[in-house]
Order: C-alpha cells, then structure tokens, then sequence
C-alpha cells in the first residue's frame, strides 16, 4: 500500500498495470533465482518494489555464491558482511586470522536480518560503487540456551 | 572535453585515496549531455565506440506516444513538461528527459477513440459543439461496420476521460531522447496517474 515513499512511481517493470480486463488481483512477478535457492514467500506474497532484489528485480545471480556474518544494517537495503578465513604462513607452518567486509545488497524479502546473523550471498551485475552481491538466504543466528531470556 | 567515466579518481571501498597511474583512456569517454528541449526537430548525430551511431535530440517537439490500455500509439505533438521527479529546473526549462512527465496533444487519441468505438469522450464537450462532435462519433457505416463497431465495449476511467474535456493528455516519456534522438512514451493511466497528479498539484 505505501511502498510509493520515492518521488517517482515505483512499480515492477515486468508487470502492466492498467489492463482493461482485471486478471487476478495481486499482479506481481517473481522469479525463481536457480541454483537450488528458494524464493521466500515475502518475496511472493509482499507489496515492495525493489529493482534490485533477485527475486523480483532485474538483477542475476551468476558466478561467485560466498556467505558470511552480517555486521551492520545500517544501510538502506544493504548490508555488510564479513567473511573470516586462515592465512598460512609457510616460513613458520602456522596460519593467522584475516578478515574481509563485503557490502551486499538485501532485498526487502529477507525481514529481521540483524548483525551475527549468518548470510549467503550471490554475485551479480555492479549495483553501486560497491556492491556486487545480493543476499539470496539468511539463517538467523542460534544462541545457545535458547531457553533463556532474549529481547523480543 | 574531459568528462572521463573511470572509476579510477574515486576513492577505493577501503577510502585509500588512489594514485593517477595512467592517463584517461578514449574507452572511458563521456559527452555533454543533450538536455533535449522542446522546440522544432534539431537531432544531431554522434559517432561512437564500433562505429555505430546515435542520435542526441537537441530540441524535439513531437513523439510517438501508447495508450496502454487500448494497445494503439499515435504520433503526437508534446507540449509542456509537467514533473521531473529528480529535478524541478528540468521543468523549468521544459527539459525532455526519461521519465519526465508530460502533456501531450490527445486529438489523435480522441479520433481513433470515437472512431473505433462510436462513442464521445470528453462529456462537458457535447454540451457546447454538438454538431461538430457528431460527425467523428456518428459517421457513416456500412451495416457490417455497424455491427462490429456496436459489439466493441468502449470504457475510459473517469480520470483519463476529464483529461479528454481540456484536449491534453498526461503521458511519461519512457525513451531516451539523448540516445535514440526520439520522444516516445505511454498515456498514463490508473495508479500511476493518481500518484503524479497527485504530485502534480501539490507542487502548484
């Protein structure tokens, strides 16, 4: 309903909307992303517009697939995450922790993502300076002793 | 010139300043931008990369423009340039942009309309040329022609059919005319017609 916040009229572009014959009435295009990956049912079923979300933009998702831990959301509709991996040091036969941050763009389909959270994330055409990657699936972060007290 | 498209002057992700290590390349160009004005038909053509061509439409005063809902487009004369969502100078100056909503001329709109559907649009017109309006809507058919003619439903939503009274459309412009050199767009209809008057009028 009041997903129009921008100046302009944000509508999928794939989808005509003044069809004199009424088909069904929630007219929306999705698409399924490939690689074994499932489309969410907010993707499905939710009123956002995005053009950038790989389930219902035009973007693809080909080449790299990579996962990490979510580290901010600050930003609007994306992300940074990192992603830790060893470095070996060959002279002393020992490895050391390394990390890197990547920005990844998280579409509106993935609600209550949150820092810890682990990610998976795709590689796509450049959507910003930075952005390379869109997030395709999100496991929430287990804590231990989930019978414990958490903020709601 | 000088507008280059590298990325090389830019800051890196990290915000490590990057050293110059060459000179720009001739596969980095960019050009002035047309900022397409309305006016008589002025087109310059531009030879770029493979030798192709476009066309950089400095001043254009005519586009081909769809009715969605009935699947038709007519050729059409654009007269002002209504809203820019990303800049109000655009108006200003009648800048034709991508997505610059416009006013176009609807008499070819209303031709095909009362021709195809043997029905007046515009309602408050009847009242002051109803002779005039007669002969467009009511012509002679052939009785075949007739019976088709009466099989077509014609329905227009209220919104487009008071824009039919004032003969001035509201459409989009959806083409590029720095890049293909021409103004061509839809009628806006529906939801998205409510949204930009909407706009429309609380800017005024």
């Amino acid at each position: 309903m009041s997903e129009q916040t921008e100046r302009s009229f944000q509508k999928q572009e794939a989808v005509f909307l003044n069809a004199k014959t009424v088909s069904k009435k929630n007219n929306r295009w999705y698409k399924d992303i490939g690689l074994g990956f499932k489309t969410p049912t907010e993707a499905i079923e939710g009123t956002y517009i995005d053009k950038k979300c790989p389930f219902t933009g035009n973007v693809s998702i080909r080449g790299r697939i990579l996962s990490g831990v979510v580290v901010s959301t600050k930003m609007k509709r994306t992300i940074i995450i990192r992603r830790d991996y060893l470095h070996f040091i060959p002279k002393y036969q020992r490895y050391e922790k390394r990390h890197k941050n990547l920005a990844a763009h998280l579409s509106p389909a993935f609600i209550g993502v949150e820092a810890g959270d682990s990610v998976t994330v795709g590689q796509c055409r450049p959507l910003s300076k930075t952005v390379r990657f869109n997030v395709i699936k999100h496991q929430k972060k287990v804590v231990k002793g989930s019978k414990q007290f958490q903020k709601f | 010139m000088g507008i280059s498209r590298d990325s090389r002057h830019k800051r890196s992700h990290t915000g490590a300043k990057r050293a110059q290590y060459r000179k720009k390349r001739k596969f980095e160009l960019g050009r002035q931008a047309a900022n397409t004005k309305l006016g008589a038909k002025r087109i310059h053509e531009v030879r770029v990369r493979g030798g192709n061509k476009k066309f950089r439409a400095m001043r254009l005063d005519t586009g081909t423009f769809s009715w969605g809902s009935e699947a038709i487009s007519r050729k059409t004369r654009v007269v002002a340039v209504v809203y820019n969502a990303s800049n109000n100078e655009l108006v200003r100056t009648n800048t034709l942009v991508k997505g610059a909503i416009v006013q176009i001329d609807a008499t070819p709109f209303r031709q095909w309309y009362e021709n195809h559907y043997a029905q007046i649009l515009g309602k408050k017109k009847r009242l002051t040329e109803e002779e005039a309006a007669e002969s467009a809507a009511n012509k002679q058919r052939s009785r075949h022609l007739q019976r088709t003619v009466a099989a077509r439903k014609g329905n227009v939503e209220q919104a487009l059919d008071e824009q039919f009274v004032s003969g001035r459309l509201y459409a989009i412009i959806s083409s590029r005319p720095g890049q293909s050199g021409r103004c061509d767009g839809y009628i806006l209809e529906g939801k998205e017609l409510d949204f930009y008057v909407r706009k429309i009028r609380s800017k005024k």
